[in-house]
């Protein structure tokens, strides 16, 4: 009776889809949906570079020198203002449009729903980075990283944390447009705290070490371990030392990537509040 | 992980609870949905039937009871039991900026058995839409795109939570057609309306709800029969008295009556044959049996306890 074993009729298929490929489907109609929205096109292209390119012009001398700089600062802040903002602004956009509700419906895991619709952010931060070490290597400001591994670790562990802090964030945000302030928070304090406007080694101590436990400023650390050979402090280091500065923001970000995972399917939510 | 063949019924609800807070939204409901059925939930707004489908859907566990779904547990066993439910939402939403044949193959590029896609815009008459936004569908077109999906995977068992609501004659008639092609093919279908005429037109089996809980449930014509047949018609104000007649309860009087029976033949013969004999003329004779929505009207928004279960869930 329960024929679920039942030959289907006029099978298109002989597989059912893995579901790398069924998360790949959506991601595909994500990106579509971005390519086709102009205004969050211009936003998560073009703005997150001119963020970017201004850092320089804040007149930080940590000796980092431009090329890592600016690769530096091209991880945090597309980190911050794209990822986490964009992610933020389109999963309530589709969990305010009852997408989301309706994707829950189908045979996507409640995972796959999610990273499908993050799918298109995830590929431009990647980008941008990508395109920002092209560009100082065009403007001849590129140098060689002192360690590649640990700025890897920053920004693959960055995207997981901005997507699980942004998952976390939609649990207090409304509308697509409050978006603009319930992220202000993560936005403003992890970036002025990050050591990227800075160098925390300019605050009072105590300061530091809280702006340390920030989620942004073990992602900046590693990143500038790996890319500029400089630890937190401004003290110059090789591959050796940049590693042996590396466990304390590694477990400052494990931290945060545990607590995110913890927190964000506990507070997420797939409808609107009525 | 398959679903093999045994003899469980599509749709099994066990004493399902549900509750939000304090309030008890569904208090202990039951009922079952074999292959090849439909089974229409009614109530009014409020009643509990979308928080109960959303147990069935997987959306939420319930408080209370339990529900299968081709024998398995919709959340535990989700992966099992997706690939073969349907779902249309009372409300659900899609990417306005898609075209209809993207959203389609968007969502069968997610499903284990998908129908080709042309054959499922064909089905609900989309197929001159394909290129058109979603943004721009009517909400008509918008509804027939919503079951396309829900119907897209082939599913043995289809959940529709108000499917025809905002739909004009013609197209909920097709929509019906469509719905009755599937249970044809075997598959279990559990559907809320709040037009009893579609009730009447596709379930085989009716439940109504009220405040959590199912009040009334058979055939129509089971639930129908719950409330007593009317007889209505005039008489002479100069005209012999009505004679007795048992079985049957007197509304109003006067020229014109109005009796209520659950015997409707017997009294009406009895009626008739009065008539006949004192060459009374009943001006206007109309003789009714009770319709569903007259027992629905009856329950539905009542706060008394009347629960008259007809044949529970048999």
């Amino acid at each position: 009776m329960t024929a679920i074993d039942q030959p289907t009729p006029t099978p298109t298929r002989t597989a059912p889809p893995s579901r790398v490929r069924r998360t790949l489907t959506l991601a595909g109609a994500e990106t579509r949906l971005l390519v086709r929205n102009r205004t969050a096109l211009v936003n998560s292209v073009l703005l997150p570079l001119l963020l970017v390119a201004a850092v320089p012009g804040l007149g930080m001398d940590g000796g980092d020198g431009v090329g890592p700089q600016l690769l530096v600062a091209a991880v945090g802040v597309t980190l911050v203002f794209l990822t986490y903002y964009n992610l933020v602004t389109t999963f309530v956009a589709r969990r305010e449009d009852l997408v989301l509700q309706r994707m829950r419906t189908g045979e996507l895991t409640e995972v796959e729903v999610l990273l499908g619709t993050a799918a298109p952010t995830l590929v431009v931060t990647v980008g941008q980075v990508v395109l920002v070490a092209a560009g100082t290597v065009v403007i001849g400001e590129w140098v060689a990283p002192v360690d590649v591994v640990l700025p890897l670790l920053a920004l693959v562990g960055g995207v997981a944390l901005m997507l699980l802090l942004a998952a976390a964030s939609t649990s207090f945000t409304r509308t697509p447009e409050s978006a603009q302030i319930t992220t202000l928070p993560v936005v403003m304090a992890t970036t002025a705290l990050s050591g990227l406007l800075f160098p925390l080694s300019d605050l009072p101590e105590q300061l530091a070490s809280v702006a340390r436990v920030l989620p942004l400023t073990p992602v900046v650390e590693l990143a500038r371990l790996g890319l500029a050979g400089r630890a937190w402090d401004g003290t110059e280091v090789d591959a050796g030392g940049a590693w042996a500065a590396a466990p304390l923001p590694l477990a400052v970000l494990g931290a945060w990537l545990l607590a995110g995972a913890v927190v964000a399917p506990r507070v997420f939510r797939w409808a609107p509040r009525r | 992980m398959r679903i093999v063949e045994d003899p469980v019924p599509a749709v099994e609800v066990v004493d399902l609870e549900r509750r939000y807070g304090t309030f008890a939204a569904v208090r202990g409901i039951s009922f079952e949905v074999a292959p090849g059925e439909v089974f229409a939930l009614l109530g009014v707004n409020g009643a509990g039937k979308t928080s109960a489908l959303e147990v069935l859907e997987g959306l939420a566990r319930p408080a209370a009871g339990t529900v299968r779904v081709l024998g398995r547990d919709p959340v535990a066993d989700r992966a099992a039991v997706r690939p073969f439910l349907g779902v249309l939402l009372q409300a659900s939403g899609l990417p306005g900026d898609l075209t209809v044949a993207e959203t389609v193959r968007t969502w069968a590029g997610t499903l284990s058995t998908p129908q080709p896609v042309d054959e499922a815009l064909a089905q609900v008459g989309l197929t001159d839409r394909a290129d058109v936004r979603v943004r721009s569908l009517s909400g008509g077109e918008r509804r027939r795109l919503d079951l396309t999906l829900a119907l897209l995977g082939r599913p043995r068992v289809i959940v529709l939570d108000e499917p025809t609501t905002g739909l004009d004659p013609e197209s909920r008639r097709a929509v019906w057609e469509l719905v009755r092609r599937r249970v044809g093919e075997g598959a279990a279908v559990l559907l809320t309306t709040h037009h009893l005429e579609e009730a009447e037109e596709l379930a085989d089996r009716i439940a109504v709800m009220r405040a959590g809980r199912i009040v009334l449930s058979g055939t129509a014509g089971e639930i129908a029969a719950t409330q007593p047949a009317t007889i209505r018609f005039e008489l002479a104000p100069d005209g012999p008295a009505l004679p007795a007649l048992p079985g049957a309860q007197l509304v109003s009087t006067g020229p014109r009556v109005e009796l209520h029976t659950r015997a409707l033949q017997p009294v009406l013969t009895r009626l008739l044959t009065w008539a006949d004999a004192e060459g009374v003329v009943l001006t206007g004779l109309q003789a009714r049996s009770a319709t569903l929505e007259q027992a629905f009207l009856a329950v539905a928004d009542g706060t008394d306890d009347v629960p008259r279960l007809v044949s529970p869930a048999a």
